[in-house]
């Protein structure tokens, strides 16, 4: 099986089936880390197609100097924040879906962060996430999020502080 | 900072397995010899399953997606139907792409990929 780093340097040369993989790969784990940071199912499924896109477009611009997981969830940070912006000034264009879909269904995708993770703001939210669910090091999220190491574990000694009240 | 609020702040990245090499031997080395971290080691891995529990709730990126992105970087595929089994030894594969009309058909045998059809031109 190629390596993640691997897959990009054949995705710059536009091989797609080296796309495939790395959509296999990390298309669903973009998409809840859009979630946990959005809480917004749509926004996120967004988030995580604008990422994909961008991953195809700038595979060749990808230096290896980081991990390529590091450097995906760097885009989908920043496509998840500029599509939350842009949703907050009503300037975002939702895609036209031709078939009229329940409502209902359309309600129950929001909020869908529950139980004690959705306790908790959105920045240890996010630390605890990346720690927990992807095995991101402190240091590796120190650099995704462009905070201090120390702000990261201090957000993560809230995070359990918080979490202990709520499972405990 | 004591010894102890340093190890008790390196806890979740001992848990993941991503402290250094000398961060992990000095975790484990203190754990071995204090009981108040030891049960917040305990804390901390409960936590962690609690959370394992929350995040397989969260919905899968809908199959609809793929299609906006291949759709979005130019009719590639990024769709493929596998028949067979690796563990057999072959598969056969067929690739499709924005048109929906297949282009091209491979054989995978023991990890080698021999091409059997191609129709049309790619995309």
């Amino acid at each position: 099986m190629l390596s993640d780093q691997a897959l990009v340097k054949r995705v710059a040369r536009e091989d797609d089936e080296a796309f495939r993989s790395l959509y296999d790969r990390y298309a669903d784990r973009v998409f809840r880390y859009a979630i946990t940071l959005l809480r917004n199912q749509h926004l996120a499924e967004e988030a995580a197609q604008e990422t994909m896109v961008a991953v195809w477009k700038s595979a060749g611009r990808f230096e290896g100097r980081s991990k390529v997981s590091t450097w995906i969830f760097g885009i989908a940070r920043n496509k998840a924040f500029d599509l939350a912006r842009r949703e907050k000034r009503g300037d975002r264009t939702p895609e036209i879906n031709l078939v009229s879909p329940d409502p209902a269904p359309a309600l129950l995708k929001e909020e869908q962060v529950t139980g004690a993770l959705g306790t908790l703001p959105e920045a240890q939210r996010e630390v605890v996430y990346l720690t927990f669910y992807e095995g991101l090091s402190y240091g590796e999220i120190s650099r995704l999020l462009g905070i201090p190491e120390g702000t990261v574990k201090s957000r993560m000694f809230h995070a359990k502080r918080k979490l202990v009240e709520v499972l405990t | 900072m004591n010894a102890c609020e340093r190890i008790r702040e390196l806890m979740p990245w001992y848990v993941n397995g991503t402290l250094s090499h000398e961060e992990m031997r000095d975790v484990t080395a203190h754990l071995a010899g204090c009981e108040a971290c030891s049960e917040e080691l305990a804390l901390t891995l409960r936590l962690k399953v609690s959370l394992d529990d929350d995040l397989r709730g969260l919905p899968k990126l809908p199959e609809t997606v793929a299609k906006k992105v291949q759709a979005a970087i130019g009719g590639r595929s990024i769709a493929q139907i596998d028949v067979g089994s690796f563990l057999l030894g072959f598969s056969f594969g067929a690739r499709v792409q924005k048109s929906g009309v297949p282009v091209q058909g491979d054989l995978k045998l023991l990890g080698r990929k021999i091409q059997l059809f191609k129709v049309g031109k790619e995309e």
